[in-house]
């Protein structure tokens, strides 16, 4: 997991509360303060996105799952996304993963063509829901 | 307390260290922290002799932490291999011991008049791109010529067989993901499994690879010439398509996935590097490669994720690192990894 936007904001605080050396008060500080800035973009994107990209992933490799249940024994009903907070939807999306990542091991060594693609297909999905972009870059 | 007070115990020591080093007074003026470099904190500054002779110099100083394990001997190493063969510049020093400046550091020369583009930054060398491509791709293709064992960075390493150039890579950056991950990523699992279901052909030669040969690591004057090719904290010996392929990863485009690091049209930038290098790109190989870097990349940025959460996200070039470009890579990944099942037929 890429870290949560509690510990972006929280690196950006500690690291402005620090007074810079002096050899480090030109443009090294600058630079500093730039980052920071790209950073709190970066947050306040995945503040406004994370928690439906999280429940979104969920729900779709809760589908996979499921759909891959009969013949690969997987499961997926016991995981719930619990207070929907974003720490209750990773624990359950960490778990999620771990079963996605067996499933696809199993899935190619079967050589199912059929659900290796529907997985990959699903990667690319995560990752665009993921996504966050840059400030200007739209 | 005033700045030259607090200045003082990072310039006397390089003061002092360079006053013996050259058997002779040196003041230390200018001396300033340069953002970026997260494997090394670096500094500017010039050294002043006795008699007033002035020399700009560079420090690159071990970090406290860092987005990857690099050597600083393996850095030093390869400005020598390259000084006067490619634009880089000029080793000064190597300084193993932590006592002089509290961590090992080493000093090369400044090269001034340039800059460094942020790999970020839409179309950074309009109007010179292509003529800047053409020696980009060029300098790449003679470090790829360069007989390896030949050059002073041979001393670092000991050379793979060529049909284990692959195999060391992949298992590295493997451990690093698996012994750094804080989350599941499911997308760069898939695409470990499918390299190693997948190898490439033996490499044709054993080459230096510099290891971070893409956009934003070199200087350059606007005018669309190449000054100096910096950060070789991660070369290496090994299969010359690495460099390559990683220069060419949609990471460092610019948001332009045609043009190879915002220069050149992928096709021709390839086609500079064959004609210097005198190397072939195997596309069999060549896709292997390219899966292989972006799965580096992620390996980078786990470790940075790591790094930054461990160390109080003091560190925010970590912390861009992991939440930013370990995204892009995720979708740069799962793109190539339906590509290349669906077309290009991988197990």
């Amino acid at each position: 997991m890429t870290p949560t936007a509690p510990e972006l904001l929280n690196g950006c605080v500690a690291a402005l509360s620090t007074p810079p050396s002096a050899e480090e008060a030109g443009a090294f500080a600058t630079g500093k303060v730039a980052i920071a800035a790209m950073l709190d973009a970066l947050a306040a994107q995945e503040c406004a996105t994370g928690s439906a990209a999280r429940v979104w992933e969920n729900a779709a490799i809760r589908a996979v799952l499921a759909d891959a249940a009969a013949r690969y024994h997987t499961a997926a009903e016991d995981l719930g996304d619990g207070d929907y907070s974003l720490a209750a939807l990773d624990s359950a999306n960490a778990e999620l993963r771990r079963r996605l990542i067996r499933l696809h091991e199993a899935v190619e060594a079967a050589h199912d063509t059929t659900l290796d693609r529907r997985i990959l297909a699903l990667y690319r999905e995560m990752a665009a829901h993921r996504m966050l972009h840059l400030p200007g870059q739209g | 307390m005033s700045a030259g007070a607090m200045t003082a115990p990072l310039a006397e020591g390089l003061a002092a260290y360079l006053s013996g080093l050259w058997n002779g007074p040196t003041t230390i003026e200018g001396l300033s922290r340069i953002p970026g470099g997260a494997s090394r904190e670096t500094y500017t500054f010039d050294a002043v002799a006795a008699d007033g002779r002035r020399r700009g110099l560079i420090l690159r100083r071990d970090p406290t932490s860092s987005l990857i394990d690099t050597d600083r001997r393996t850095e030093f190493l390869a400005y020598q291999s390259f000084h006067g063969h490619v634009p880089v510049p000029e080793p000064v020093v190597l300084e193993m011991s932590s006592e002089p400046l509290e961590r090992p550091f080493f000093i090369m020369g400044r090269v001034d008049g340039g800059a460094a583009s942020s790999p970020f930054a839409p179309d950074p060398y309009a109007p010179h791109a292509e003529m800047l491509g053409r020696e980009l791709f060029s300098i790449l293709g003679r470090i790829a010529a360069a007989d390896p064992l030949a050059l002073p960075i041979a001393d670092a390493f000991e050379a793979p067989a060529p049909q284990e150039c692959w195999r060391r890579e992949l298992d590295y950056w493997e451990a690093v993901i698996l012994r750094d991950e804080r989350h599941p990523q499911p997308i760069v699992r898939a695409a470990l499994r499918r390299l190693r279901a997948n190898p490439p052909p033996p490499a044709q030669k054993l080459s230096v690879v510099h290891g971070d040969f893409r956009s934003g690591n070199f200087l350059h004057d606007g005018q669309g010439h190449v000054l100096a090719v910096l950060d070789w904290e991660m070369a290496h010996i090994g299969d010359p398509l690495e460099d390559l392929a990683w220069c060419l990863d949609p990471l460092w485009s610019h948001f332009e996935d045609g043009r190879a690091a915002a220069t050149l049209p992928v096709d021709e930038a390839i086609g500079v590097w064959k004609a210097e290098s005198g190397l072939e790109v195997d596309p069999k190989a060549f896709a292997w490669w390219r899966l292989f870097n972006s799965v580096k990349g992620q390996g980078i940025w786990t470790t940075s994720g790591k790094t930054f959460v461990e160390g109080g996200g003091l560190d925010l070039v970590l912390g861009f690192s992991a939440v930013y470009t370990a995204r892009r890579h995720d979708q740069i990944l799962a793109d190539q990894l339906e590509r290349l099942v669906a077309e290009e037929a991988w197990a």
